[in-house]
């Protein structure tokens, strides 16, 4: 399923845009989107990418399989918590052009050593 | 923002940085105009503006009572508000719980409480119109799903024990499950929708809204403006304007940006100030009320405030630049505050206090681990070790702690005559557990003024602005000078019921 997106994400790349900002933070982005911004852009290169389109690849239920903590910490889990549950949109706390925090640094210190800032 | 740096340590305040740099990209405000000629892009039944306590309780009643057509805008990505991240406090009289645990209470005697704390200028027809309800309130939650502990809590300010908490210890233990329900029922939620404005009819009543579309929170993209005729009419559950600064500091100078906030990034006001444009009575505005029990280690209401409102009773505050006690550990929020705002270096920049407390006594709270596993406090196995990382004079702190150790034993507390009684046999002694402290700005009890059936008054006419009602933090003059805590729960909830009642009934 999951390869089937990818490769629909990559059939795109003939439809590529060749005016480029790079996208420099995920390595694995430059694969699959490569130099096609409406990959992601899908309302428009000056727009903001819809809170959807990251989900043609990503599935939530399976990042907050990846990303669970223990019993004591099961609410700090920032793809299943406790205020927003699978719901928060993804450019709350990722972004490919600029560096971003988490959002729940907003009230706490908690340490995601895999989050790309 | 530079104050903010002499702070050291850590970035002080994270939402902060969040909040004002929101005021610096927002596009230039659309207001509210006259209809006449508008093209309408969209006609809704009922129009709910913000998805807090207040917006979803309205959402669900006026399903319940037979409307089709619900939509709910929420300016940010995510549904939910400050009510989100609330502490999931639910106060209200002659509950199961307290039948089962043989607690006395009533209506009258929660206005009573409620009038005490705020001392004379509270409106006592809305605060017993609320306590009234307050039960119907904490059943919509039930039978939506939320759980609460098996106890009930007396907090500060009220004569018993009346408050529920989620077994989450958070709104979001009542704000998940009624979003849920929501859906259910049909309602329709919109993220990223901000309301900008008023269309009024010829008579000044509300016949819809200026939403804009598409908006990204903080972020410089415009989106973009939709007419949306609103058939019964709008329901403003926008919420306070704690994270605003320029706003805040327009009610009251002393919460500049160097105070905190523990609201989320979205209250802001802007919903509320539109209302004033349209005539809406302004009440209380400048009663603002900071929490004394926040730490600028963490950002908003983080971990530290419950626990310091757990150890405050059995603790000593201290000044970092005598090593003396400065405050009642337990007088009211506002003294407090403003006592730990005067702890400032001998250039005057702010010296955060630090409350002391023995480890054995505070290990008890639930957060005690966590405090320390997420570096927003540190334990210590002596004076020395202690004093030496705050930069503390030694002796001078030997000497309090001796000194307020006395007082445990005696039960007077000769320094600020705080009620010992809770530190019965409590003495500080080693090791000890340590947070920082500065007061953060909590609830804002002014807003537009309503009436008991959720109706916006005029302020020239006196009458109700025809087509517009207002529940929640937005609406101001409940509770009068100092809100009791668990308090704000119910009222968003019943003022939402009411609301929606109203206007399914004009
Ligand atoms: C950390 C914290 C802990 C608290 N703990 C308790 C407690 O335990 N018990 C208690 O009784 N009270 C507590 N309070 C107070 C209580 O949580 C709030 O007063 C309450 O949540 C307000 O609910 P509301 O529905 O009025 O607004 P909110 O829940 O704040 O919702 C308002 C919503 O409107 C949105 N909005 C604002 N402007 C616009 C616009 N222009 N267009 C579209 N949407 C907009 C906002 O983004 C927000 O989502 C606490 C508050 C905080 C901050």
């Amino acid at each position: 399923m999951k390869t089937l997106k990818i490769m629909l994400a990559l059939g795109m790349l003939s439809l590529a845009s060749l005016s480029v900002q790079a996208v420099e933070i995920r390595d694995h982005h430059k694969e699959v989107i490569g130099k096609d911004c409406k990959a992601c852009h899908d309302k428009g290169i000056k727009q903001f990418p819809s809170d959807q389109a990251c989900l043609q690849c990503h599935d939530v239920s399976e990042l907050a399989k990846q990303t669970a903590r223990s019993e004591q910490d099961k609410w700090q889990n920032p793809h299943n918590n406790l205020h927003y549950g699978k719901e928060l949109p993804c450019q709350e706390c990722h972004s490919e052009h600029e560096t971003k925090k988490p959002l729940c640094s907003n009230c706490h210190t908690f340490k995601y050593d895999k989050h790309k800032e | 923002m530079n104050k903010i740096d002499l702070l050291g340590r850590r970035k002080f305040i994270t939402g902060l940085g969040i909040a004002a740099g929101a005021a610096m990209v927002a596009p230039a405000m659309a207001v509210s105009e006259k209809a006449t000629g508008i093209k309408w892009d969209q006609e809704i039944e009922i129009v709910i503006i913000g998805s807090g306590f207040a917006g979803l309780a309205a959402a669900i009643e006026a399903k319940k009572l037979g409307a089709k057509d619900v939509h709910i805008f929420e300016k940010m990505s995510y549904f939910g508000g400050n009510s989100a991240i609330n502490g999931g406090l639910f106060a209200a009289p002659v509950t199961p719980m307290q039948q089962k645990e043989g607690v006395e209470d009533s209506v009258e005697r929660m206005v009573a409480d409620q009038l005490a704390a705020g001392r004379g200028i509270a409106d006592e027809a809305l605060l017993r119109h609320v306590a009234s309800h307050a039960m119907e309130a904490l059943q919509m939650t039930l039978d939506a799903g939320s759980e609460y502990h098996p106890y009930l809590q007396q907090l500060g300010g009220h004569s018993v024990a009346r408050t529920y908490q989620t077994t989450v210890s958070c709104g979001a233990g009542i704000t998940q499950p009624l979003l849920k329900k929501c859906r259910e029922l049909g309602v329709n939620t919109h993220n990223r929708s901000k309301f900008e404005g008023f269309l009024v009819g010829e008579k000044g009543e509300v016949l819809g809204i200026k939403m804009r579309e598409n908006y990204h929170f903080g972020e410089d993209q415009p989106g973009k403006i939709i007419h949306i005729r609103a058939k019964r009419g709008v329901i403003m559950a926008t919420g306070g304007f704690a994270q605003n600064v320029n706003l805040r500091m327009a009610q009251d100078p002393t919460l500049t940006s160097e105070v905190g906030c523990t609201n989320a990034p979205g209250a802001t006001g802007e919903g509320m100030y539109e209302m004033f444009r349209l005539g809406a009575i302004p009440v209380h505005l400048a009663h603002i009320q900071s929490g004394p029990w926040a730490s600028p280690d963490e950002g908003g209401f983080g971990y530290v405030s419950n626990y310091s409102i757990y150890n405050f009773p059995h603790s000593i505050a201290i000044n970092r630049l005598t090593g003396k006690r400065f405050m009642d550990e337990i007088a009211d929020r506002k003294t407090r505050a403003d006592a730990e705002l005067a702890c400032r270096d001998e250039q005057g920049n702010a010296l955060p206090p630090i409350l002391i407390t023995s480890y054995a006594d505070s290990k008890k709270h639930p957060n005690t681990e966590k405090v320390i596993k997420y570096n927003v406090g540190w334990k210590f196995d002596s004076v020395e070790e202690l004093a030496k990382h705050f930069n503390v004079p030694l002796n001078p702190l030997k000497a309090q702690i001796e000194e307020y150790n006395g007082y445990v034993k005696t039960g007077k507390d000769a320094q600020f005559g705080k009620n010992m009684t809770k530190a019965k046999d409590k003495y500080i002694k080693a090791p000890f557990t340590v947070v920082r402290l500065w007061p953060k700005v909590h609830y804002c009890q002014g807003g537009v003024m309503v009436n008991t059936k959720a109706e916006v008054k005029d302020s020239f006419t006196g009458e109700p602005i025809k087509g517009l009602y207002a529940a929640g933090e937005v609406c101001g003059g409940i509770h009068g000078v100092s809100r009791l805590g668990s308090c704000s729960i119910p009222e968003c909830m019943v003022m939402g019921m009411t609301a929606a009642r109203s206007m399914m009934k004009a």
